[in-house]
């Protein structure tokens, strides 16, 4: 007898799956996210965060520039909160550039992207940040930023409005199965252990690069590669538009303004693993050498953190290696394929095309499951409103800039200061059950992504862990502590200039004025399950409603 | 400019060797290389709270503690310093923090064990009046206070944590939040706004009187953030204690450090009143070496070059926060005379991989003579007539064993008295 029962159960909680769980749920299937770890936690919540405009595939991958430019215009329609729409810079910085222009603006031209070459002069005053060894520049309206938490956030928040289940830290572990159909999920508690089935009538493997992992559980071969992608996080802007080397795709060569820092991406290496992400210095050395050819300001700018993701390319059997695989993506249909009804996979694509991935396979899924109902992600907004702003980003920090005085923004209590996320930003999420640790809340909200790295907000979230979500001070405390743990392992790899006087008194906030060292020699942890596993999170429990406390509303009680 | 001795740095150390020379009848000028670590996170002077890193017990006798250590490590600043120095200075410290109106207590034979905003004992030797009804040696029930809109110090939070640390039981730590009289709920305090309100005395009788209503029978002392009064620190805390009728003590909080503000203000004031001038925000970039001595340090101050001459000099850095080391990406370069304190060929090899560990990059700084003289590589002081003090000196990281502010006291006398006989 399995635990609980859906219509169709979505392995993984990146934006390919956020999309496909909104897409079945507005088709009026019943559906349910399954995900190992926290949404937004493995690929999508560590890109670089660029909107492509399909300028960066638009030579050697036509057909995924061709997507981007159409999925592109979609999400300023249907997620325009979640973009800055910063326009972008091709920029020539040598001979070698400037003998990829004209494929550049060939390929623009058969994508349909729209290309406008600028003089020099003209782009230094748009953009004084450019570096003087640009010698051609291209505008390219259509680049942005695409923020990657609230695009996942708003997705599945948007879902679950139509019923959709969320089951963050569960790891499918195997498949129920009637026959050669499947019929149903095994998961395991990745923090409490537990093991639960859940019965369904088909399963969309959406888990990227992962994918491969999730099919051999029903023996039955996906092969993705996945491929290192390392990224450094600059304290401000740097520039105002994003800004692409005009040549062949390569390491380090774009630049993203995104909310209050710039990100500067990326290198390419495969890795036998998704989860094996070293970061080494000479691709952090890399990216900043790079960078600086294009912008000023990027050699001298505060670096805060490094951080690595993995792209789940897709191998369609040719011979190509990282860059030079296609972007493009595929769904497979493994009934067709391998004689294994009710299970799906989608490989492949990248975060500007989420939604058509998401549209397709789902199209497939809506045909086997006899529903007709067709597609309407690309006409609704992700708050499923028209009249006001997504409400996940009804925030200071993305309405604009408060006032430094006379506007009543400023009085308001922060939780974080350098994010500006104040009290009612982060408290809903503590009565979320998808919601298990400290990052979780950072994912959802921004909090501890700015200059301090959490010294400061990590103790104000450890104290709302006691006052909003009833955990004792000791859970509080390592989860404090997990918080600030996985912030530094970022930080180490850029640890020089200001770097060093922030972790000085980040030390002497949480090491010499709270003794906190100490704390974590001398008690046990109070969760046995965190003993001897430094990588596990502290796990919050779930929110548990009071003696004369309305009774939260988690979604599994929908 | 010409001084006798020019002592540089913003920190304990820095503070204490000034006053050291003029104290001693000396011509000292104090310059500031940038803003002081007391800003941030300074609350009590913490002689050693540990015998090493990785112990648990705390120590409970500092002066013995640091006897112990010198006897085991010899190169330790603490040994290269001296107990003497440690007495001497601690002793200079307490007579001048009563001299500049502070009520202070602890002394080198005990060290007190106080409660931190997560609820932590933490071991501390030489603290404020206003903190040290926090001891946790003494039994008696705690009470944490709190306000509402006020982010920066939770009362369950550290109740909670302390009531499993302490082991006395649930009973004995309660928690409190209090609305403040006369704000909207939601607006945002920081701790410089609360410890100005708490100047006001109405305020304080309202929150007084709002506090002893909420108390019940079995209080015997609380703890509330560091926030009574931005200046005039005993006043303040001595009249709220009277208005509640129990004894009050005061928990740092995040920064900004209001404990610490209130030290260092008093005590800059206190020195420049009596005679010594401070240079303000002036980062040094060059040493003049000739013959074995420095003949002159070269400052930039509000975009000017100023040239300082001075018999001898204090260097009283604090390890990276003031800025005034270089942290280049490979290479760490001292200001004065551009050696290179560390070299790493990648930068994570300056940190270890948990926050939590000793760091290799707060070891970084001067290794230092057995008079406390920059050394070369050669072992041969850079300049007879420099002397380096507290954090600027290379190979030990007080964190894990809470010794910043007896290593400053110590490092920071003994310099003073090495330039003086220079």
């Amino acid at each position: 007898m399995p635990d609980s029962s859906t219509g169709v159960v979505v392995i993984g909680g990146g934006s390919t799956g956020a999309g496909v769980l909104r897409d079945l749920t507005m088709r009026g299937i019943d559906a349910m996210l399954v995900e190992k770890g926290d949404l937004a936690s493995g690929t999508t919540g560590r890109s670089h965060g660029l909107l492509h405009s399909g300028g960066r595939y638009c030579v050697n991958d036509l057909a995924a520039a061709i997507e981007c430019v159409e999925e592109g215009r979609i999400l300023r329609r249907i997620a325009r909160t979640t973009i800055e729409d910063t326009g972008g810079y091709f920029v020539s910085v040598s001979e070698e550039d400037e003998a990829w222009e004209p494929r550049f603006v060939d390929g623009c031209a058969k994508a349909g992207i729209t290309c406008e070459r600028i003089s020099v002069e003209e782009a230094r005053r748009r953009e004084p940040a450019l570096s003087k060894h640009v010698r051609t520049v291209f505008w390219i309206p259509e680049d942005g930023h695409l923020d990657p938490f609230y695009l996942v956030m708003g997705n599945v928040e948007s879902a679950r409005r139509r019923g959709a289940r969320v089951r963050t830290y569960n790891e499918v572990t195997g498949f129920l199965k009637k026959g050669n159909r499947v019929s149903g999920v095994k998961t395991r508690d990745a923090m409490t252990g537990e093991e639960t089935t859940i019965a369904c009538e088909a399963v969309i493997n959406a888990t990227g690069a992962w994918a491969g992992f999730v099919a051999r559980l029903l023996d039955v071969e996906v092969k993705v590669v996945p491929v290192k992608g390392v990224m450094v996080v600059l304290s401000h802007r740097v520039a105002h538009a994003t800004i692409n080397r005009c040549h062949k795709p390569g390491d380090g060569d774009i630049i993203v303004p995104a909310l209050s820092v710039a990100i500067l991406g990326t290198t390419s290496v495969r890795v036998p693993h998704p989860e094996t992400l070293p970061i080494e210095w000479d691709e952090v050395r890399h990216m900043i050498q790079e960078g600086s050819l294009m912008a000023d300001g990027v050699s001298t700018a505060r670096a805060m953190r490094a951080y690595a993701g993995v792209r789940p390319l897709y191998d369609l059997g040719a011979e190509a290696e990282g860059r030079e695989m296609s972007r493009n993506f595929a769904v497979i249909d493994h009934e067709q394929r391998d004689g294994i009804a009710g299970f799906m996979s989608i490989v492949g694509g990248k975060v500007t095309t989420y939604r058509l991935m998401a549209e397709r396979v789902t199209d497939l899924v809506a045909r086997r499951l006899g529903v007709t109902t067709p597609c309407a992600t690309m006409n609704v907004p992700l708050n499923d409103r028209e009249d006001e702003l997504d409400q996940l980003r009804n925030r200071p920090a993305q309405l604009g800039v408060p006032k430094p005085h006379g506007d009543e923004l400023a009085l308001q209590s922060l939780v974080c200061e350098c994010e500006l996320v104040r009290p009612q930003d982060v408290k809903p999420w503590f009565e979320d059950r998808a919601v298990r640790t400290l990052e979780d809340i950072r994912r959802r909200t921004r909090t501890g992504m700015g200059p301090c790295q959490a010294a400061i907000c990590s103790y104000r979230l450890a104290g709302r862990l006691v006052t909003d979500r009833h955990q004792d001070g000791p859970t509080a405390i390592h989860a404090m502590a997990d918080l600030l743990e996985t912030r530094w392992r970022g930080v180490r790899h850029v640890f020089w200039g200001s770097q060093l006087r922030q972790a000085q008194v980040t030390a002497g906030i949480h090491l010499e004025l709270f003794n906190l060292d100490r704390q974590l020699m001398a008690g046990p942890h109070p969760d046995p399950a965190h003993a001897g596993n430094p990588a596990t999170l502290t796990t919050m429990a779930p929110p548990q409603p009071r003696e004369g406390e309305t009774p939260v509303e988690v979604a599994t009680q929908r | 400019m010409k001084a006798d001795i020019a002592v540089v740095g913003s920190g304990l150390a820095a503070l204490v060797a000034t006053r050291t020379l003029q104290q001693a009848g000396r011509n000292a000028v104090l310059i500031w290389p940038g803003l002081s670590s007391l800003y941030f996170t300074y609350a009590t002077v913490d002689v050693l709270g540990y015998a090493d890193d990785t112990t648990v017990q705390p120590v409970e006798q500092p002066e013995a503690g640091v006897a112990q250590l010198i006897a085991d490590h010899p190169e330790h600043p603490y040994a290269i310093a001296g107990l003497d120095a440690l007495r001497g200075g601690t002793a200079l410290l307490t007579e001048w923090l009563g001299e500049a109106g502070f009520k202070w207590q602890g002394s080198l034979a005990r060290n007190l064990l106080l409660p931190t905003a997560i609820g932590t004992p933490k071991p501390c030797c030489l603290v404020p009046d206003s903190m040290a009804a926090g001891d946790l040696r003494r039994d008696e029930p705690i009470v944490f206070c709190g306000f509402s809109g006020y982010e920066d110090f939770v009362p369950e939070l550290a109740a909670s944590n302390l009531a499993r640390a302490w082991g006395r039981g649930d009973q004995t730590v309660r928690a409190l939040r209090l609305a403040l009289p006369g704000f909207e709920p939601g607006r945002l305090f920081t701790s410089i706004d609360l410890a100005r309100s708490f100047e006001n005395e109405a305020f304080r009788r309202d929150v007084a009187t709002g506090l002893r209503a909420v108390l019940d029978d079995g209080t015997v002392r609380i703890g509330m953030p560091a926030v009574l009064g931005l200046t005039h620190d005993s006043d303040v805390h001595a009249q709220f204690e009277n208005e509640i009728g129990h004894p009050v003590f005061e928990i740092p909080t995040l920064p900004p450090s209001v404990l610490g503000l209130r030290l260092f203000d008093r005590l800059r004031k206190h020195i420049q009143e009596s005679g010594v001038e401070i240079i303000w925000a002036a980062p040094a970039h060059a040493a003049e070496v000739s013959d074995g001595r420095c003949r002159r340090i070269h400052l930039k101050s509000a975009g000017r070059e100023l040239p300082i001459d001075a018999r001898a000099y204090v260097l009283a850095l604090e390890d990276t926060v003031d800025g005034a080391m270089r942290a280049g990406v490979h290479d760490v370069i001292d200001p004065f005379f551009h050696q290179t304190l560390a070299h790493h060929a990648v930068p994570t090899e300056r940190t270890n991989e948990s926050l939590f560990k000793p760091q290799p990059f707060a070891s970084i700084g001067y290794p230092v003579t057995d008079r406390l003289q920059p050394g070369g590589e050669d072992g041969r002081p850079l300049a007879e007539n420099v002397f380096v003090a507290g954090g600027a000196i290379a190979g030990y990281d007080p964190v894990g064993t809470k010794s910043r502010g007896g290593l400053a006291v110590a490092t920071g006398y003994r310099a003073a008295k090495e330039a003086m006989a220079a």
